[in-house]
Formats: structure tokens, C-alpha cells, sequence
């Protein structure tokens, strides 16, 4: 794609809210067996890498259309952004909130790897402004991490979450796993357990899924890896609400948890399908409606980016029809549901007026909750969420 | 007339028809290298990825001999299939010689024996041609002497070849010229063209294969079908070659092609006689047959928003398939659709292949039924191919289904394996002999109902692909039917209803519980799968409710590929029948037809 092509000027459309800015480090020290996101492993990742995404930031941040917004959150994600050092990664944070418009009180996150980490780094952070640290922390047993293939220890998750404490963040998120192979469900309650014992005001409990392509995928076909049972698992999403509930970290999405008040604020942004740009090798942006990805290989973006090109791969516009049930159905994915006056002023539909008899039927079914002001999924309805999402996609 | 030579070769399945047909292209240079591709005549899809000949199809090849002289090498191409053995025997006697082709390493299979009887029957000269002498495993002298011994033919004209490599194919071909006879005839005398298939164009109606026995055709010529009268003004006649060629005038002696502005193709019937409307010839050539379908199923789209799309395919596949008949039919759980009769199951997966390839259709077929006879007791009889339409038990005196002769040639060790199969399927009257060393045809008579129901899949499997099978319908004979009944949480599923023997009632229903099972996705509630007969439930399976199905991670940079996974899901319930409140998908349909190997 020519940057000619790329629509530039687009005039702000009736209910968009701030954007989000989002920077990918597609690199690991090792590939998990589960992960099919795009990330290569490498000890010591390229520098060159860093000056193209920085050459990235200043191209876009000189955008009509980023210019004439102010961003709400910053997130840096991967693969491991520490994989890089604390002052490499102090300095894209500080190229982003000198380039870019930010609100005064802006979400500015950084993902790591425990064992990534170390006190130095946090405090540089800090003191650049990012105000919330991402830990990959995925399970609270040797035995259990080493199933994944991750390549920290329980140790070192717990030295981390102690450094970033006293490094100064304030607003923690812990990534857990659960699902796993050979994994109980008292297996899952000792890793909430441990987990909540340090406080984080947000926790991300995913359910393992075997994705294409991935070792794990393999396995699974050659029979060679045992995941817990359908029954077991419900049990551990039925502990995982009700404790951290009691904890004091309601479900606010289908798979996080967060004090109030601590909710990510960039990630909520997707689930609104609000805009966002995304930078880096395989980022995808999303600027009023027009949705487009980043080429994935990092080799690949540096050589495009060094030549002046957009290292853009692909690009899709969707009929507002079709941005509507595309709202509709990652709005569902927040338990407080979707708001009902946004879609109205982005979108100019109701869910009511649009899907007519089928939304009826899966009120029926007791399966979603249309209230005065919102539209959201049961309790029932959570754990088949696919069954009613596929329905109204 | 003396240069020309008709003929068709003959072969059980896979023994190489198609390949030497390639190479009788190639040899007589008709392609380049670059043109070529594998299975020349077949130019359906479906054709050469099942690698067999629905279509009879003919192909003129100009050959220039080792005498000197310039040959045309007529090669009618047959469907090899025992479906189609009408159409077979059509396209057989539009000819005065056959090549029976023999896979060395095989040896002579149930349909190179059908084959060869056919070919008699219609009085060919027949050259006995041993093909694929190149594989390991081949025994071309073995072979050689049960083609002397058994089947009576001449050994001394006995011609070796690979098709696959190209060796002895020229020897071949001279042996074509030199024991084959050319075509008698006379141009002057009134027209007799058989026509031995049909094929229909969009642009130009209907193209008919032919064989002209007597007379001359041109342009301008109006034609008369013996069968039905119908009258035609011929627009175009010519020959095959890769593609059309049109000629002044066709006669007697050659095959060709007629265009004639024939828009309804149900007019062309292959074994019918084409003459000259004002110069008829006294009588049609022999052996012409209404066609008759033997296997019924009703076809309804998925979606009933198809259902004209249905529609109009079926009448287009008709154009080109006038074997295939069609009736509007409707039932309660699929809505409309349309009760089809077939010659075989074979030909029933063809249609089904086609509409949903050629037209983008996903179809629901119901379960194979024959035509059954029932002799209700006010004196009456019935004839029903549609469980839909059985009637109440207490009215029927007696029910008759049709049988059929199976002719089964196996190596002798697989003897007690295919009796039992026979036994299974209800079979009678078995014979065998030995017709060679080492090899049993099994004769048996079995009801046709039993060999639709996956018989030939079950020989295939028993003998380790050894056993060969063909057959003819016998007559119909009484027997003891029920209509065995599918439920879906209580609900009826006509389109799963089936006729079977008493006897059989419950195992296939349980087979059919079973079945849906495994096809039946989890839906959130349980679903109860009963099999029935009348009021009793004699088989039953539960399929659990759903309890989870969610993505766990959607974020920024995966949304569009998480929307297209829900969007895939969203298609796939497209393709779901809904049955009460039950969604049943297409594959369900067809699983309950296949028994378990």
C-alpha cells in the first residue's frame, strides 16, 4: 500500500471516543507451546527494530488524523517489550507522549516477563510515565510453567510482582492460565490464591485454547496431551468468579477482573470498537472504521520502514451494518454489556430495530439481557457466548 | 467405409480405460504435450477426481497405419459403472468392435465379464487387451491363458500394453485396423442413426452422440424420433475431435454429432432411432429401453430459500442427464424439495455431487428408497418409493420389493466373508462356480433395497478391494417390511424415515441413532434421538447439552479474524436443517445411510 492511498483526513465520526495507541514487541527469549501470537524468539532483539518503530511513531503522530486527537492509553504489548532494557523501552514511551496528543490522566501500560524484569527497569518506567505494569505470570507452579514452556520460574513471577511494588506501580495486572494439562482445579485455586496474596487491582484468566499450528496443536492431535476435562474446567471458571468476586475483582469481561476502578482502559477500548492505532511488525490500527494490519514479519516492517514504504499488509472497511453487529458482538464480551445510547450515536440502529425476532428468541432462551440502556449476555448465556455471538455477527 | 473403424473399449473399474484412451490421443496426435492433461475425454470435474466415466463420449482419431493407408479411429468412450450398464450397452452397439481391456496384475473382475457379455450381445468383434504389463505384480501369460481358457478368446489376438508408459499401445491401435471390421451400410438407403448419448449446450441446445447405421445426414435434413416422433430441423452435423468439427453430411458407416435446436433433451433418449422425417426407414433399431430408475430419494436445498435455486438446477442437470427424473415433493421437517429417481446409487451421489458443486447448492438427500408394491386389502395396489407415502399397516395384505441378481467374482478366499454379507442383506438362492483357478463368481439374489444401503462399500471392504460386483433386477417378490420412524426430542424427522425388513428394524435403527449422534452437534439443551417403529421405541441415544463455548482472548489485533471465526460458525448453522428446535446438520442426513465398516 502507498501512503497516497492510506485515507488520511478523516473527519471525526459522530460518538468516537479517544483512541487508543498500542506498540507491538514481536520478540521472545522463547515461543511458549500454546502461543500463536506473532512473536519470534531471539536472545537479544535487534535495535533496528526499535528505530523503525520509532521512525513509525513519528510518521503517524504527524497524521491529520492522529493530530487532531488526544489518546486516552498507551499500551505496550508482545511477545516480551522487556526483552528490550529499561532505558530503550523509557525512551519509545517518551517518543510517544512527546509525539502524540495524551489525556492529562492517560493509561500508559507495559507488558513483562517475570523474568524480564528488574528493579532498574521498573523504576525507569515509572518514572517515564507508565503508570501499570502487565505481568505474564500464567500459573503459580514450577511444574505446571514448565508444561507451557514458559521460560520463567514461580520464583521469579514472585520477585517480579515484589520489584514492580517497589519499583512504585500501583496498578498491577497478573495474567493467569487456566485449563491446563494436568492441571486440577485445586491446582487453579492455589494459583488465585497466591495470586490475590499480592494484591493486583487487575487479574486476566484465560482458558487455555489450543490454537492452530501451535505445538500444543500437535500434541493434541497425536493424543499425547491430556487437557482437563469439559466439567473440570467449568469448575475452575465457577471458582475463579466466585473468589475473586469475594476478593474484591469482579468480572468485568469474559475473561478479566479488576477493582474498581481499575478496569484497562485500553483493552475496553477494543471491546467498544473504538479506534486505535496499533504500530509495530503484525499491529493492526483501526481508525474510524478503517481496520488495517502491519506486515508481521519484524525483518520485513524494518526493510519497508527504512525504505520510506508503509509496511502495511492488509486493510478492510465494513459496511456500518456490519460494523454495527461487529459492536454488538465484542460489546458482549463486557459483562456490564454493551450501552445501548453509544450504538444509538454511532451507529444510528438498535439492537431491538436491527435483529428484531432473533434478539427476541435469545431473550427467550434467557441467554442475553436487553434493559432499558444495555445489552448483554445472562450468566447462561457467558459461557456459550460463541453460540449467541455467531448468531448475531 | 473401409477405412473406418467404430469401437469401444471395455474394462472393470480402474483397469485403465480412461489412460489408453489418453494414449490413443496422444499417439495419433490429436494433442500436444502442452494440451494434454490426464483423462482427456472426462471433462467433468467429478469425472476425473473419482476417475471414472459418467458420460459416454466419442472421440475421432485420424491414424495413419503400418500398411500406409489413413485410417479414422472412432472411439466410443463408456461409462464404466455397473449404474450405468443402459447406457453401456447403447454406446456398445454403436460399434463393430471393443477392446476388452484386463489389468495384468487383477485379472478378469465381474464387470470385464458383464462387459464382455454385453459386447456378444451386440455381436462385436472383440480384442482381448492385457494392460498395465509394467507393474510388479502384473502376470500377463497368467492372465492371458484365463482370457483363452475362461472367457473363450482367441489367444493368438491377445495385445499387451501399458497404457500408463506408453508400450504396445502402437500394436494396439494396428490391431484395431487389422482385426476389427470396418462399418457396413448403405449411404443411399433411408436414414438409421442410433443415438447412444446426449449432451446439452447453453448455446447450442441439445448435441447429440450418434451412430449411423444406414442413409446420410446434412444440414438442413429434418429428423423424426422414432421413440416419440418428434421432429427436428438439423442445424448442424459433424464430428468429435478435441472439439466439435461440423461436416457437410454424416453417413452411413460413421459417429458423429447432430445439432438440432433440441431444447428439451428428455426428446433424445439414448437407443432411439434418428430417421428422416420424409424418408423414414421402416423400423428402429433394436434394443431400445424406456430408461428406469431403480433408486429413489427426495432432494431438498438446506436453506429453504434455495428452493428455486434447486429448481432451476435440477432442470439444467436434466438437459444434460436424461436419466434423471424429478418430481416436486414436500415434507414437514425439510419443507420443499423434489422426490428424484436414479439408476443407482452411484448416479444418485453424482447428481448430488453436481447440483452442489456446478450450482453451489447444499442439499439434504433422504434416505435411498426402491419402488416398492403394495397390495392393500381392498384389492388395490400401490406402488410407493417414498416412506412418505406407506400406508396405514392395518390396510396392507402384502408388500412386494424388488430383487436383483448380484453376480459377485471374488479370489476364493474371501467365499465366507461375502456369503455372510449376502446372508446379511437378506440374500437367496446363492450359487457359485468356479470359472477359473482360484476365483468364485457367486451368484446370489438379494433384495435391491439391501445393496443400496452400502453393499457395494461393504464387498469392497470384506475382500480387501478383490471382490468385483454386478447385477441385474430379477422381479419383485412379497416381503415383510415396516417403516421405521427417526425422532428428535419427540419430533418426527420424515425425511430419516425408512423402509427396511422386519428383521432389520432394529439394528438399523439403532445404527441410525447412533449415527446422529455423532453428527448431531451439542445444542444447549439435551437432545433425545429415538428410533421408532409405529408406537414403539426400539432404540434410543442422548446427545448432552452444550456447556461451554467461548473465546477466551479478543483484543485489538483480532477482532476481524475472531469476527470471521463467528461468522464461519454462523455459516455452518446455515447449513443446518432445523428440525422442532433441533439443528440438524446436512452431514447427519447422509451418515444415517452408511453402516459401519
Amino acid at each position: 500500500m502507498s501512503p497516497e492511498s492510506l485515507p488520511t483526513g478523516f473527519t471525526p465520526a459522530s460518538g468516537e471516543e479517544s483512541p487508543g495507541l498500542y506498540l507491538h514487541i514481536p520478540f521472545c527469549k522463547s515461543r511458549c507451546a500454546y502461543c500463536s501470537f506473532n512473536s519470534y524468539a531471539c536472545q537479544s532483539p535487534p535495535a533496528a527494530y526499535l528505530t523503525a518503530l520509532a521512525s513509525q511513531i513519528r510518521h503517524w503522530a504527524d497524521q491529520q488524523w492522529c493530530r487532531e486527537r488526544t489518546f486516552a492509553t498507551l499500551f505496550i504489548g508482545g511477545g516480551t517489550p522487556t526483552i528490550y532494557g529499561g532505558n530503550e523501552l523509557a525512551e519509545l514511551v517518551g517518543l510517544c507522549l512527546a509525539s502524540f496528543n495524551f489525556t492529562e490522566d492517560a493509561e500508559i501500560t507495559v507488558e513483562a516477563n517475570p523474568n524480564t524484569v528488574t528493579m532498574p527497569m521498573l523504576t525507569s518506567l515509572r518514572r517515564t510515565g507508565v503508570n501499570r505494569l502487565s505481568l505474564g505470570v500464567q500459573a503459580f507452579s514450577d511444574r505446571l510453567l514448565g508444561a507451557l514452556g514458559r521460560s520463567h520460574t514461580k520464583g521469579e513471577a514472585c520477585a517480579a510482582i515484589k520489584a514492580a511494588r517497589k519499583g512504585g506501580f500501583t496498578n498491577i495486572n497478573l495474567d493467569l492460565m487456566y485449563g491446563l494439562p494436568g492441571q486440577r482445579a485445586t491446582d487453579w485455586r492455589e494459583s488465585l490464591d497466591q495470586a490475590l496474596a499480592f494484591g493486583p487491582e487487575h487479574l486476566a484468566c484465560y482458558e487455555l485454547t489450543i490454537e492452530e499450528e501451535t505445538p500444543f496443536a500437535r500434541l493434541v492431535e497425536k493424543g499425547a496431551l491430556t487437557l482437563p476435562g469439559e466439567e473440570e474446567v467449568l469448575a475452575m471458571a465457577a471458582l475463579t468468579h466466585d473468589l475473586l468476586a469475594q476478593a474484591g475483582l469482579p468480572r468485568y469481561e469474559i475473561s478479566n477482573y479488576a477493582a474498581s476502578g481499575n478496569q484497562c482502559r485500553h483493552n475496553l477500548n477494543y471491546w467498544r470498537n473504538g479506534s486505535y492505532l496499533g504500530l509495530g511488525a503484525g499491529a493492526v490500527s483501526c481508525l474510524s472504521g478503517f481496520r488495517f494490519s502491519t506486515v508481521e514479519e519484524p525483518e520485513a516492517f524494518a526493510a519497508l520502514v527504512q525504505k520510506g514504504e508503509l509496511p502495511l499488509s492488509e486493510g478492510e472497511c465494513l459496511s456500518l451494518a456490519a460494523r454495527f453487529r461487529e459492536s454488538v458482538v465484542m460489546g458482549l464480551r463486557m459483562i456490564e454489556g454493551i450501552s445501548l445510547a453509544r450504538l444509538q450515536r454511532r451507529f444510528g440502529l438498535t439492537p431491538a430495530g436491527y435483529y428484531g425476532k432473533m434478539l427476541e428468541e435469545l431473550q427467550e432462551q434467557g441467554l442475553i439481557v436487553l434493559a432499558s440502556d444495555s445489552l448483554r449476555l445472562t450468566e447462561a448465556g457467558l459461557p456459550v457466548a460463541n453460540q449467541v455471538l455467531s448468531r448475531l455477527v | 467405409m473401409e477405412n473406418i473403424r467404430n469401437f469401444s473399449i471395455i474394462a472393470h473399474i480402474d483397469h485403465g480405460k480412461s489412460t489408453l484412451a489418453d494414449r490413443f490421443i496422444q499417439l495419433c496426435g490429436m494433442v500436444t504435450d502442452r494440451q494434454f492433461h490426464d483423462q482427456l475425454l472426462d471433462s467433468m470435474d467429478i469425472e476425473r477426481e473419482r476417475g471414472i466415466t459418467i458420460k459416454s463420449q466419442a472421440i475421432c482419431l485420424p491414424y495413419r497405419a503400418k500398411n500406409g493407408k489413413d485410417y479414422i479411429l472412432n472411439l466410443v468412450d463408456t461409462p464404466g459403472h455397473v449404474d450405468f450398464s443402459y447406457e453401456v450397452s447403447r454406446a456398445l452397439a454403436s460399434c463393430e468392435g471393443a477392446l476388452l481391456l484386463v489389468d495384468a496384475a487383477q485379472g478378469i473382475e465381474a464387470q470385464t465379464l458383464a462387459n464382455l457379455y454385453l459386447a456378444m450381445e451386440n455381436n462385436l468383434e472383440v480384442i482381448p487387451v492385457i494392460n498395465k504389463i509394467d507393474l510388479p505384480s502384473a502376470d500377463p501369460e497368467g492372465v492371458a491363458l484365463q482370457i483363452e481358457e475362461d472367457l473363450g478368446l482367441d489367444a493368438d489376438h491377445i495385445q499387451f500394453c501399458s497404457a500408463k508408459t506408453g508400450k504396445g499401445v502402437d500394436t494396439v491401435l494396428e490391431a484395431v485396423v487389422n482385426l476389427l471390421p470396418p462399418p457396413t451400410g448403405d449411404p443411399e438407403k433411408p436414414l438409421e442413426a442410433l443415438i447412444f448419448d446426449a449432451f446439452y449446450d447453453p448455446f447450442r441446445g441439445t448435441i447429440i452422440s450418434c451412430r449411423l447405421f444406414e442413409g446420410r445426414i446434412k444440414a438442413g435434413d429434418t429428423i423424426l424420433f422414432m421413440s416419440n416422433n418428434a421432429a427436428y430441423r438439423v442445424e448442424e452435423v459433424g464430428f468429435f475431435r478435441l472439439t466439435r468439427e461440423p461436416q457437410k453430411e454424416l453417413s452411413a458407416g460413421q459417429v458423429g454429432y447432430i445439432i438440432a435446436g433440441i431444447k428439451t433433451i428428455t426428446d433424445t433418449r439414448p437407443g432411439d432411432t434418428i430417421t428422416l422425417k420424409d424418408r423414414p426407414c421402416a423400423k428402429p433399431l433394436p434394443g431400445f429401453q424406456e430408461i428406469k430408475q431403480v433408486v429413489f430419494s427426495s432432494i431438498y436445498p438446506v436453506s429453504t430459500d434455495d428452493y428455486e435455486t434447486l429448481a432451476t438446477a435440477i432442470e439444467k442437470l436434466t438437459l444434460n442427464d436424461a436419466s434423471l427424473s424429478f418430481q416436486k415433493d414436500s415434507s414437514t421437517a425439510l419443507g420443499f424439495g423434489f422426490r428424484c429417481g436414479f439408476l443407482g446409487l452411484l448416479h444418485l451421489e453424482v447428481v448430488q455431487e453436481r447440483l452442489e458443486r456446478e450450482f453451489d447448492l447444499s442439499l439434504i438427500l433422504t434416505v435411498p428408497s426402491v419402488n416398492y408394491k403394495i397390495f392393500l386389502k381392498d384389492g388395490t395396489m400401490k406402488e410407493v418409493d417414498n416412506p412418505a407415502y406407506y400406508p396405514d399397516p392395518t390396510t396392507i395384505e402384502r408388500i412386494e420389493e424388488p430383487f436383483i441378481k448380484a453376480t459377485i467374482l471374488i479370489p476364493e478366499r474371501y467365499m465366507g466373508v461375502v456369503m455372510t454379507l449376502c446372508m446379511e442383506r437378506r440374500g437367496e438362492n446363492t450359487h457359485h462356480h468356479y470359472p477359473m483357478p482360484g476365483r468364485i463368481e457367486f451368484t446370489c439374489e438379494v433384495p435391491l433395497a439391501e445393496i443400496i444401503y452400502d453393499f457395494y462399500d461393504r464387498l469392497k471392504s470384506v475382500t480387501q478391494g478383490y471382490g468385483s460386483f454386478d447385477y441385474d433386477l430379477l422381479d419383485y417378490r412379497e416381503s415383510d417390511l415396516v417403516k421405521l420412524d427417526i425422532l428428535v426430542n419427540g419430533e418426527r424427522v420424515d425425511a430419516l424415515s425408512q423402509l427396511v425388513h422386519r428383521n432389520n428394524a432394529r439394528a438399523r435403527g439403532l445404527h441410525a441413532c447412533e449415527k446422529l449422534k455423532e453428527e448431531i452437534p451439542r445444542q444447549m439443551f439435551k437432545i433425545a434421538i429415538q428410533a421408532a417403529v409405529g408406537g414403539n421405541i426400539i432404540g434410543r441415544e442422548t446427545i448432552s447439552a452444550l456447556r461451554k463455548d467461548v473465546l477466551a482472548k479478543c483484543y485489538g489485533g483480532d477482532i476481524s479474524r475472531k469476527r470471521k471465526l463467528l461468522e464461519k460458525q454462523k455459516a455452518g448453522k446455515k447449513r443446518m436443517k432445523t428440525v422442532g428446535n433441533v439443528e440438524i446438520p446436512q452431514s447427519a442426513f447422509l451418515a444415517v445411510l452408511k453402516s459401519d465398516q
